[in-house]
């Protein structure tokens, strides 16, 4: 009985620091569950009310949180388990769910299986997904769709050698949005768009696996459906989002279908059994075509002051087959040494056409075949050493070579074919690694990785090309107390005669568990992370190219998280838990300024020196009750508050106080 | 006189059990005199260790027990190894393979006598974990798992961060993956048995990410609006990855952005620096409309909205 409750302690005192307070981790009932007939089962449903108040910017707290009022099945899971493992339908059935009837995040997971004749996993998870976009497009972006997800895997024989599998998944979104086009030139105003999201993907798999000769080979076909059908409208006159600007529209109408198929091929060769020797091969092989129309019309007024209209439409196709391999060597010549290798190539080819044709005022006056292609090649070899001197000290290193090449073309008009030169470009990677284990005492562990690298031509100023990475990591652990902290740095300078890119990142964290008793835990954590960037910039100010200019970013987070878990005569649970997150910046008086006005200033100044930060603060104290009344039967109570405070645009700031009341009950 | 003492203790342990199971008595244990050299079979087990065999049933390693395998192949034994000496010692974790005392690479191995042959580690012996002296029974707890499905010690959001507590710290930011929130799992983008090497980046690192339908980036699973193909790729995808604009984990920004501000992230590629881009030749600066002291044209993607990808313009303007 002793070790039955030590298993529910264990249980509980696990989730610990849990961020969100629902739903309740304790369940009714008893671990060991009723007998049935054949059967054991085991249940625990929570039935509650959530409630919430919002103080401040309501659009960030469904942004962040998205926590409403209403009734809820707050958690639940069934088990149901035949005893002697020879069920007629069935040996296992296992399903847990969260947040039914209307919370953001909604989850439910089934497990149906029989003994050597079949498994059978369904996963259905939604999420509401609100976004008011103000940082990437001053607003004028939104989402508040719903993605909708659910996978279905079967595997027939699952403990023979001959398995056969079936799957299938989907994925829908679907909700209204906000988008925006320009009008009727580059140089044109900007109009907000209403935006009917439709987005749907089917995937349908079939796989068998078999074993022979100690090799097991898996295969497996799968067939990706994708569907999108966006609707963009603007059904009313708009001034645009310049008032100074005179182009103005009156209506505008787009559709545009996009749907497509991806059938794909997975082929793997494992041989994991031998003592000495152990391979496998992993290939795969994917072909991506997606068909496109595009209808729109608009009508409105154009930067001169005269009525304009334009129709345009637009039909192609777009094609990317990719095709991997990835073959794995393992060396076991003693059980202290190990040697892999490990080859991969990766080659993908993108190409796809649109053609554009557009009417301003009646009249053809454009029409474009626009042509891409880009193909990416990489290949990859990498060797490993891991050898273990002796009982609490063991060493790797390794070393990889990384080759890949890019090549490109695009043109815009095919008459005359304008740009047809090909594009290419190659860039090789050197990179090696090397790590220690140390665990001098059964409970005390530590290790320091590093890794060094350095490329010869990455393709983009931020890519990394000189770089090193070195970590470490220590932890004491018993039963009662564990301790662990790490601490990693990564940097990257990446230069070349007229920029230069560096970025400095270190993350150092501390965590400790204490569960002195079976009645009390206290778990409690400090991270910071921390990053800083400097990388060259190159831009228009009124006309005016400049040069010269960098632009360099600041970034230092804190976050802490403790929390604390009481149980009382075995019957009352009390939960308390406090959690903040926050970018000091640089720590300095400009860390106070608002970044908006900081980055305007820079731009004005001609300097983008003056690092950039985004100091923001967002806490999350949380605390929960839940009382044991009878053996199948808890009453629950929980509370946790959200603060969301940033010195950027302070009208997205909000306080948000959240709860539950609720009952965990059994039969 | 104390040995028998202790056998006769034992042996009335085993029938007040077997009484006490109601019904729970396994048919499909071997009979002794087919053991093999060693083995003892899980009823004598289950003497001494009542607590493991009560529940032992809703395990999914239960299955090869009541497939009436061989005891080196299944139930207890299948795992700890021959238990005739553990036993006549009467106990003690020297005397068989006891996982809490086992090196790393040894339970790892001992695990793999069963679970080799799964897809998803085919490349365990290289990954990171392994590397780094993290065994099955790290995350993984055969007797006292909280959840069913994968016998880990906690769950998902809970395990994984007690090591990687940085990413703690990420997930607790305003803007994340809602994997505390139970929509999600680390398993979702990762595979912590080892990924094949990565397809976008090319450095050593991240090699723990699972890849969706084989061979492309496991973001694509859920942002299958991102997926393409498209007429117009944004090469910064399809080359560096999402990560290249986008913190998975956490960020400040409300779509994950590595910066608070979308235009000091494009212009810090954009930049025209020489000897970077598919023609070596720059990524493309704006052109001279593009007046950067006016807010209008701090917000990149209010003009650029498929910044992804578009079937429509190579400037992604729709």
């Amino acid at each position: 009985m002793q070790k039955l409750l030590f298993l529910v302690v264990v249980s509980t005192a696990l989730i610990l620091g849990q961020p969100t307070v629902s739903p309740t981790p304790q369940q009714a009932g008893t671990v060991r569950g009723d007998n049935v007939g054949d059967y054991n089962i085991t249940t625990s449903f929570e039935t509650g009310y959530r409630f919430y108040t919002v103080d401040g910017n309501g659009g960030m707290y469904r942004s962040n949180v998205n926590l409403r009022n209403g009734i809820r099945l707050l958690g639940g899971s069934v088990t149901m388990n035949s005893k002697d493992g020879k069920g007629r339908y069935f040996d296992e059935i296992n399903l847990s769910l969260q947040g039914l009837g209307s919370d953001p995040y909604q989850s439910v997971f089934l497990r149906m299986q029989k003994n050597r004749i079949y498994r059978y996993d369904f996963l259905w998870r939604t999420s509401d997904y609100f976004n008011p976009a103000p940082s990437v497009s001053n607003g004028r972006h939104f989402l508040d769709t719903a993605r909708q997800l659910q996978d279905h895997d079967v595997t027939f024989f699952p403990q023979s050698k001959y398995r056969l599998f079936f799957g299938y998944s989907r994925n829908l979104q679907e909700g209204p949005g906000l988008s925006t086009v320009q009008y009727f030139d580059s140089r044109g105003d900007e109009f907000t768009l209403f935006a009917n999201i439709h987005r749907l993907r089917n995937e349908y798999r079939l796989g068998a696996q078999a074993e022979f000769f100690g090799f097991g080979l898996n295969v497996l076909h799968g067939w990706e459906n994708y569907s999108e059908v966006q609707t963009e409208l603007l059904n009313s006159p708009s001034p645009g989002a310049n008032p100074n600007d005179r182009v103005s529209l009156n209506s505008l109408q787009r559709i545009a279908p996009y749907q497509g198929s991806t059938p794909y091929w997975r082929a793997s060769l494992i041989r994991n059994v031998g003592k000495i020797f152990q391979a496998n091969g992993h290939f795969t092989y994917s072909k991506g075509q997606r068909d496109f129309t595009l209808a729109e019309t608009a009508d409105g007024i154009s930067r001169n002051g005269a009525a304009a209209n334009r129709q345009i439409t637009l039909s192609g196709t777009g094609n990317r087959p990719a095709a991997t391999g990835n073959v794995t060597l393992s060396l076991l010549p003693s059980d202290t040494l190990t040697i892999t290798n490990h080859t991969s190539i990766y080659n993908i080819r993108i190409s796809g056409d649109s053609t554009y044709r557009e009417f301003n005022g009646g009249i053809a006056n454009l029409a474009l075949l626009s042509f891409q292609y880009l193909g990416i090649q990489t290949w990859s070899n990498q060797s490993d050493v891991s050898y273990r001197i002796s009982k609490w000290i063991a060493a790797y290193g390794g070393y990889q070579h990384s080759d890949r090449r890019i090549r490109s073309i695009q043109y815009r008009d095919l008459d005359p074919a304008k740009g047809l030169v090909p594009d290419e470009q190659t860039n090789k990677l050197d990179a090696g690694l090397f790590g220690l284990r140390f665990q001098p005492a059964k409970r005390f562990r530590f290790s320091i990785d590093s890794e060094v690298g350095r490329t010869d031509h990455p393709i983009y100023p931020i890519s990394e090309k000189n770089y090193h990475s070195i970590s470490g990591r220590a932890q004491w652990k018993t039963n009662r107390l564990t301790v662990a902290s790490s601490y990693k740095t990564n940097y990257n300078f990446n230069s070349n005669a007229l920029t230069a890119f560096g970025s400095r990142g270190r993350n150092a964290s501390l965590n400790a568990v204490v569960a002195p008793t079976s009645w009390f835990n206290l778990d409690a954590g400090y991270s910071k992370i921390h990053l800083d960037t400097l990388s060259g910039l190159a831009y228009f100010q009124s006309g005016q190219l400049v040069t010269g200019n960098r632009s360099a970013y600041l970034s230092n987070i804190h976050a802490i998280n403790i929390s604390a878990r009481l149980t009382l005569k075995k019957r009352v649970d009390i939960f308390g838990g406090f959690n903040r997150v926050q970018d000091v910046g640089d720590d300095g008086p400009s860390s106070g300024t608002s970044i908006a006005n900081t980055l305007i200033n820079q731009i004005d100044s001609a300097a983008f020196a003056t690092f950039q930060t985004f100091p923001l603060r967002f806490s999350s104290p949380q605390a929960r009750i839940s009382v044991r009344l009878r053996q199948k039967l808890r009453a629950n109570c929980g509370y946790q508050y959200y603060g969301y405070n940033e010195k950027w645009i302070t009208l997205q700031d909000y306080n948000a106080h959240t709860g539950y009341v609720s009952l965990t009950w059994a039969f | 006189m104390t040995a028998t003492i202790h056998k006769l203790k034992r042996l009335f342990t085993i029938c007040l059990l077997l009484r006490m199971a109601d019904g729970q008595e396994r048919p499909n244990v071997i009979p002794t005199k087919s053991l093999p050299e060693g083995y003892v079979g899980n009823v004598v087990c289950r003497g001494c260790h009542p607590d493991v065999w009560q529940t032992f049933y809703k395990n999914p390693h239960y299955k090869s027990v009541a497939a009436g395998l061989s005891p080196e192949t299944s139930g207890c034994e299948g795992c700890h190894g021959p238990a005739k000496k553990h036993v006549e010692a009467k106990g003690g974790k020297s005397t068989i393979r006891a996982f809490s005392i086992l090196p790393a690479k040894a339970a790892l191995n001992t695990c793999l006598t069963c679970h080799a042959k799964d897809i998803n580690r085919h490349n365990i012996q290289r990954s990171g974990h392994t590397q780094a002296n993290i065994a099955c029974n790290t995350c993984h707890s055969i007797h006292k798992a909280t959840t069913p499905k994968a016998l880990l010690s906690a769950k998902q959001s809970e395990l994984c961060v007690t090591c990687h507590a940085s990413v703690k710290a990420q997930f607790a930011m305003p803007f994340k993956h809602r994997g505390n929130e139970g929509f999600m799992q680390c398993t979702d983008c990762h595979n912590p048995h080892g990924a094949a090497a990565t397809v976008t980046r090319m450095s050593v690192r991240q090699r723990m990410m699972e890849h969706s339908q084989g061979n492309e980036q496991a973001c694509i699973k859920c942002h299958a609006d991102k997926r393409g193909p498209f007429a117009f790729e944004h090469v910064a995808v399809r080359v560096d990855g999402c990560e290249a604009c986008h913190s998975p984990h956490g960020s400040m920004n409300a779509k994950l952005l590595r910066r608070p501000t979308t235009f000091t992230l494009c212009l810090e590629c954009h930049n025209g620096a020489n000897g970077f881009g598919r023609s070596t030749t720059g990524i493309p600066t704006q052109t001279a409309s593009h007046n950067m002291a006016d807010p209008r044209y701090q917000s990149c993607t209010t003009c650029h909205v498929r910044i992804h990808g578009s079937n429509t313009d190579p400037l992604f303007l729709r």
